[in-house]
């Protein structure tokens, strides 16, 4: 199966659209062992695109977080192959990772995950600086994030001042820190109202439209599922589908089947 | 970095200060612990470290400089006669009863140096501040510390009074020369020190000789010839001097009460220190595990963690060394010397900063174990 991908499509960012930036090929994932093992995710197939957006979806405990972990590199996997930077770094280890995740990844959890010391701005500015200790300018560039996702007036307010909504944009334009190309959010609209939600979504959509990064969002909500470019079901730790929303479709909207997960890349 | 570690610890004041006041008071016992310790131990040699004597000789059998056994006085012609010695001097000491002006009796360590030598005197009371010490030649002549006048019940310089049953007159005043026993010490002459202290014997009892060795002598070698003669024993002033602080540090358990208290202090810091970051560490776990996730290496996250320990240890430092001099100054009310030195100041600092820093372990442990893989599962 590894001899059969397109090893030269696994680019770094800035990555043409629809390149595919992250691949994970037949990944599995198994807590405990022997008698009490207990397979949390297996066989596993599925490309991060460029400009992409794809929610990753399922009943809990269904796989989605060891999904995203796997592919975010803060989880190994107990088998198959995680592509990136054009290698498989599955087997790297943790003194190889925090340099993979800080180049590639941003990441944005539904409970925030800001310093309540820290401003705005210090909270991005810190995660600039912790991913890189040589960024030059990171104040600067977390002025320009702050900015970008429509915090320009709130960037010296503490979380504590901030909406819901407020701090998940916080969060975001943290997790865009570092310019990575690939964004990853654990339910990152589920503390939210609706609207907000909505809203947060939008500007992931966004950002995958207007600078060619992937999301992958996991959620429950399936009236994210318009924000989205491709689908994917988990059930029993497998991808039961992957699915393409039809064009035009609203939350409620039909889907087109485009591959099964044990479907041939 | 340090601006991340300042806010965490500023953002929870009450927090910060308890961690804060934690530190001070361990750097303050540490500081006033040792610097009692050295004070006293000041204190006991500090007759020895005045001398300007190269070697000085003492009965064998000596274990205390204060408790010292007498010996006759043909010792010390036999030691001024070792070839490489320049001069001799001799040295009475012992205890006295020191009559109070309200008829009382108080225990005193007399101090009987030589007062007729034809050059400077290798042991005199120094730090003079009234009167003139050169009376002291004059029978029934003594000299005391400014700071014993309460309890000797003195008023003045020229006050008249008896010890052991013959006349003292106090001629001269000192500054700061105490006894580590606590017993006023009366610097007098040789002869009048006999008179003081009969319990010696009726013959010319000399408790120390003092040794001046002669130019181009090796100091070594006269002390090895000395220390060969019959039932004497010979040590440089250095030697002399430690071996005194030696005795009254580990004999009596001064110097381990002391430091025990300093340990207990440095614990008392490491457990505030240590709790306060801990808790501090885990009310920030998620975001710490959020850094990981994105890419931060753990030495940037214990760096945090490490320049918290530093802030609270500086901090500290800075209040409980202040703290320390105000006690310094309170304690010497009470003739106590509380030695505070660069040295120590240094010291107490390096060990508040390992302190801290050793505090930090647990949460260092906590966040280098912490799995970045946490943050997704909730």
């Amino acid at each position: 199966m590894t001899a059969a991908l397109a090893i030269d499509d696994l680019l770094p960012s800035p990555a043409p659209r629809q390149a595919v930036l992250a691949r994970l090929v037949g990944v599995a994932k198994t807590y405990g062992s022997g008698e009490n093992a207990v397979a949390a995710l297996s066989e596993a197939t599925l490309d991060i695109r460029a400009g992409e957006v794809t929610l990753i979806e399922g009943p809990s405990g269904s796989g989605k977080t060891t999904l995203i972990s796997i592919l975010g590199l803060v989880l190994t996997a107990t088998a198959g192959e995680v592509w990136l930077e054009g290698r498989n770094v599955a087997g790297l280890g943790e003194r190889d990772l925090p340099g993979l995740r800080a180049r590639n990844f941003g990441f944005v959890f539904q409970g925030f995950n800001l310093f309540p010391a820290l401003s705005a701005l210090e909270n991005v500015a810190i995660a600039i600086r912790m991913k890189n200790p040589r960024a030059r300018d990171a104040e600067g560039e977390a002025r320009r994030l702050l900015e970008q996702v429509g915090l320009g007036a709130k960037m010296r307010q503490l979380p504590g001042d901030l909406s819901g909504g407020q701090k998940q944009r916080v969060a975001i334009a943290r997790a865009l820190g570092g310019n990575p190309p690939i964004l990853i959010g654990d339910e990152p609209t589920a503390a939210l109202d609706t609207r907000t939600a909505l809203s947060v979504m939008e500007l992931l959509r966004q950002l995958a439209d207007t600078e060619g990064r992937a999301v992958v969002v996991v959620t429950h909500d399936p009236r994210l599922e318009r924000f989205a470019d491709r689908v994917v079901r988990v059930e029993d730790g497998f991808i039961q589908a992957i699915t393409s929303p039809a064009p035009g479709a609203g939350a409620s909207g039909a889907f087109a089947t485009v591959r099964e997960s044990r479907s041939s890349l | 970095m340090w601006n991340l570690a300042r806010k965490l610890l500023l953002h929870d004041r009450l927090r910060f200060a308890v961690a804060i006041a934690g530190v001070s008071v361990s750097v303050m016992l540490v500081l006033v612990q040792v610097g009692l310790y050295f004070g006293f131990m000041d204190t006991a040699s500090s007759i020895i470290d005045a001398s300007k004597a190269d070697i000085w000789v003492g009965k064998k059998s000596n274990e205390s400089f204060e408790f010292a056994t007498p010996f006759d006085e043909r010792a010390f012609y036999r030691v001024s006669s070792v070839p490489g010695v320049a001069y001799a001097e001799r040295v009475v000491m012992n205890f006295a009863q020191f009559k109070l002006a309200d008829g009382g009796d108080l225990g005193v360590q007399i101090v009987g140096v030589e007062t007729a030598a034809g050059h400077a005197p290798l042991l005199a009371p120094w730090n003079v501040i009234a009167g003139d010490a050169r009376r002291l030649a004059e029978p029934g002549a003594i000299v005391l510390d400014r700071t014993e006048y309460a309890k000797l019940k003195i008023d003045r310089v020229g006050h008249i009074t008896e010890i052991a049953g013959v006349r003292a007159e106090v001629v001269a005043l000192t500054r700061g020369i105490r006894s580590f026993t606590t017993s006023p010490i009366i610097f007098t002459d040789v002869r009048t020190a006999r008179s003081y202290l009969p319990q010696l014997g009726s013959g010319e009892p000399v408790t120390y000789v003092l040794v001046k060795v002669a130019p181009g002598a090796d100091v070594a070698a006269v002390q090895a010839r000395i220390d060969a003669l019959p039932h004497l024993a010979a040590y440089t002033t250095a030697q002399m001097s430690e071996r005194t602080r030696t005795y009254w540090s580990t004999r009596t358990g001064v110097g381990a009460s002391f430091f025990t208290t300093a340990v207990l202090g440095i614990l008392v810091g490491l457990v505030v220190v240590g709790q306060i970051l801990y808790s501090g560490t885990l009310q920030y776990i998620r975001e710490y595990g959020t850094l990981k996730a994105m890419g931060a290496k753990n030495s940037a996250v214990v760096k945090v963690i490490l320049s918290q320990a530093m802030i609270s240890a500086a901090l500290g430092f800075a209040v409980g060394a202040p703290l320390a001099m105000a006690m310094r100054i309170a304690m010497k009310g009470a003739n106590l010397t509380v030695a505070l030195f660069p040295a120590l100041y240094a010291g107490t600092a390096v060990i508040t900063a390992a302190m801290c820093a050793f505090a930090a372990l647990l949460s260092i442990v906590k966040v280098l174990r912490l799995d970045p893989a946490s943050v997704f599962k909730t």
